[in-house]
């Protein structure tokens, strides 16, 4: 066992108002009034990695991951509970923090080689290789404040991975350089989990977590709330925020008032908008090609001849999917008054994975009046591994054919 | 380098610090002469201005001083700058360490790193700096024919006495200051009363008799009164100033160390 986390808990202690100075401290201490607010930003936290093992920690902001790095790369020592580590770590966390800008590429090549722990005759070893793989030769001798932003992450790279760490934090830094570079700090990670090293990942990219992980931890608030495969942790993960989302849309379509959300004459009232699987039931995480059901309750204050309803699906970086509705379909609705069900099926969801939007709306049949009109507030998500279709690139899966034969 | 770390059976924090120090001893000398180096990169008179700046200085006090006050002290200059130059080494070395880990915090919160190590290469630097500093004070010792007396060769042991003690009471403060954003200031406050109240820029015969108690309990007194009787007088400093100037070293030190150690794992949380 490489790494062993015992009941790890840490406590942040909060004054609960900012006590910066000596003589107010002095003074409350006097009267008895310093009030901490305690946080605990990891609680009782047991877990154990492996040699060789790419381990993702997955969660929302504020959930404890950077603390749990922090706990495990040593700069903060846990409150209780107790860590064992064993081996060379090498934190990828914030690339060049320890660079001094006065001094030249050469200089901080040794500064932070010494910082990581690195003795001078083993900075001596790697040195020309550092210089070779940031491909910084020409501009070594110039100090670092002259280099881009781009050069001071290479060589934080370069130095940090200069010698084969036993474990490895990787803080969302994938991202390093140009695309070339990228490349080659992605191989070189993958060269060193080769020969053995640990590697502890943080990433907001959960694709990521997926591809490069074989386990996976899924924080809140200081709390496991899963841990596995990382494929599944994933999914559990994405499950829990579509039902976020859903709940915080749901409080959103409670609301009477015209918002951004939901507006309209209201002569017509949208409610109780659900969407089902094939077997009926209610679900909100849909395979590609699955087939799905939107229900919306309706109901008409007066006689209303002629209404549309429309459905619309967004994805979640805007992008517009489709739009039908009963006029464009020529699905006629002679008169309405009172309530009723309009139902939208799809039997071939030809999304790919992603988060996705339901909007719906009533309309006046010339489109001069909107009854109701609720944006973008039923999410659902699509994810695709384990589903009827596999594929990955583009928006949508259209189900095509393939076909071959050989012309001789 | 050692590669097993277990939080719970640790060494006291006092012994793991000094180990983890040992460990990382390259980094220690890389952040003394990268400091140095950085120095004299951004001034072009370069290491000329180390030695002149104590020169001038000593230069207008003594002009100052000797002129106004007329104090009955031979070669005052002399006199002045063996204080001067002791005074200098605890006043900078203490302020700088304590804004040092301030700065330091940006990597302290980052990555581990042992967190004396800031302190101690703060005293590292200053430590050469004094010695470059004893050239100008030779060379106006050659010049106004002031002896050089065997003392002399006994003045390591005073450097490393006043070096063990401002070390120790720059560890203090900085812990003080990483909790409390105001102690830098109050700490600048103290430091120029400090100044007055230590046999400088005066000898303590010009002290009128009743006020004397004070300057004597002033630690840096003790410091000072030992260079000046190495250097300036050139004798054996007394029973007295030895035994004090041995255990303010070692109580500033011992205190100044563990005080640190204890709180250093608050540190990431405080900074």
């Amino acid at each position: 066992m490489l790494i062993q986390l015992s009941g790890v808990s840490v406590r942040y202690r909060v004054p609960q108002e900012r006590i910066p100075s000596l003589k107010e401290y002095a003074i409350r201490w006097i009267k008895g009034q310093i009030n901490y607010q305690e946080l605990w930003a990891l609680r009782n936290i047991d877990l154990e990695i492996r040699r060789g093992e790419v381990f993702g920690i997955i969660g929302p902001n504020g959930a404890g991951k950077s603390t749990l790095l922090k706990v495990v790369s040593r700069v903060l020592r846990p409150t209780q509970g107790n860590l064992r580590v064993r081996g060379r770590i090498s934190p990828l966390l914030e690339l060049g923090a320890g660079f001094d800008p006065e001094l030249t590429g050469r200089e901080n090549i040794y500064l932070n080689g010494a910082i990581l722990g690195y003795s001078l005759t083993e900075i001596n070893a790697s040195f020309e290789q550092i210089v070779e793989f940031a491909g910084l030769r020409e501009f070594i001798d110039a100090p670092v404040r002259t280099y881009s932003s781009g050069m001071y992450a290479r060589l934080g790279f370069s130095v940090a991975t200069a010698r084969r760490p036993d474990i490895l934090i990787v803080d969302e830094i994938l991202g390093v350089g140009d695309a070339e570079f990228q490349t080659k700090s992605f191989e070189r990670i993958q060269q060193f989990q080769g020969e053995g090293t640990t590697i502890l990942l943080v990433s907001h990219s959960l694709d990521q977590v997926k591809e490069m992980c074989s386990r996976a931890i899924w924080l809140d608030r200081g709390e496991i709330l899963a841990s596995g495969a990382a494929d599944s942790v994933v999914d559990l993960y994405l499950q829990h925020m579509t039902q976020v989302e859903k709940d915080r849309l749901r409080e959103v379509a409670k609301q009477t008032t015209d918002t951004p959300k939901i507006w309209g004459s209201r002569k017509i009232r949208l409610s109780n908008i659900t969407l089902y699987n094939q077997d009926g039931q209610e679900q909100t995480i849909f395979h590609t090609g699955d087939s799905l059901l939107l229900q919306m309750d309706y109901d008409a204050r007066e006689e209303i001849q002629n209404p549309v309803f429309g459905v619309a699906i967004h994805r979640q970086d805007g992008t517009h999917i489709t739009g039908p509705n009963t006029a464009l379909a020529n699905f006629e609705i002679p008169v309405v008054l009172g309530k009723g069900k309009i139902t939208y099926r799809i039997s071939y969801l030809p999304v790919l994975e992603g988060l996705y939007y339901f909007s719906v709306a009533a309309v006046k049949h010339d489109d001069t009046e909107m009854y109701e009109y609720h944006d973008r507030l039923y999410p659902f998500r699509v994810i695709n591994r384990e589903g009827p279709v596999q594929e990955i690139y583009g928006l949508v899966s259209l189900a095509g054919e393939w076909s071959h034969q050989k012309i001789n | 380098m050692s590669y097993e770390y277990n939080s719970a059976s640790l060494k006291p924090p006092f012994i793991r610090e000094l180990l983890e120090l040992w460990q990382y001893r390259d980094l220690l000398r890389l952040l003394v002469t990268n400091s140095i180096k950085t120095r004299y990169k951004r001034s072009t008179l370069g290491v000329l201005w180390t030695l002149l700046n104590p020169l001038l200085n000593t230069l207008v006090l003594s002009i100052a001083f000797q002129q106004i006050m007329r104090f009955d002290v031979d070669n005052y200059t002399i006199y002045l700058l063996v204080g001067l130059l002791c005074w200098t080494f605890f006043s900078q070395t203490t302020m700088h360490t304590m804004n040092t880990l301030i700065w330091g915090s940006n990597l302290l919160k980052r990555i581990y790193v042992p967190r004396t190590i800031f302190a101690v290469s703060v005293v590292g630097n200053s430590l050469i700096n004094y010695l470059l500093s004893l050239i100008p004070l030779a060379i106006i010792m050659l010049f106004m024919r002031h002896p050089f007396r065997p003392t002399l060769l006994l003045l390591p042991f005073a450097i490393l006495l006043l070096g063990m003690f401002t070390l120790g009471l720059a560890l203090f403060m900085s812990t003080l200051a990483v909790f409390f954003v105001d102690v830098i200031d109050i700490y600048g406050v103290l430091l120029s009363a400090l100044f007055y109240l230590t046999p400088i820029i005066y000898p303590v015969s010009f002290i009128p008799a009743r006020f004397v108690f004070l300057i004597e309990l002033n630690p840096m007194t003790t410091m000072v009164n030992l260079f000046r009787s190495l250097i300036y007088y050139g004798e054996l400093p007394s029973l007295g100033t030895a035994v004090a100037a041995i255990s303010l070293a070692l109580v500033s030190l011992v205190v100044g160390w563990w005080v640190f150690t204890k709180r250093v794992d608050e540190f990431a949380y405080r900074l």
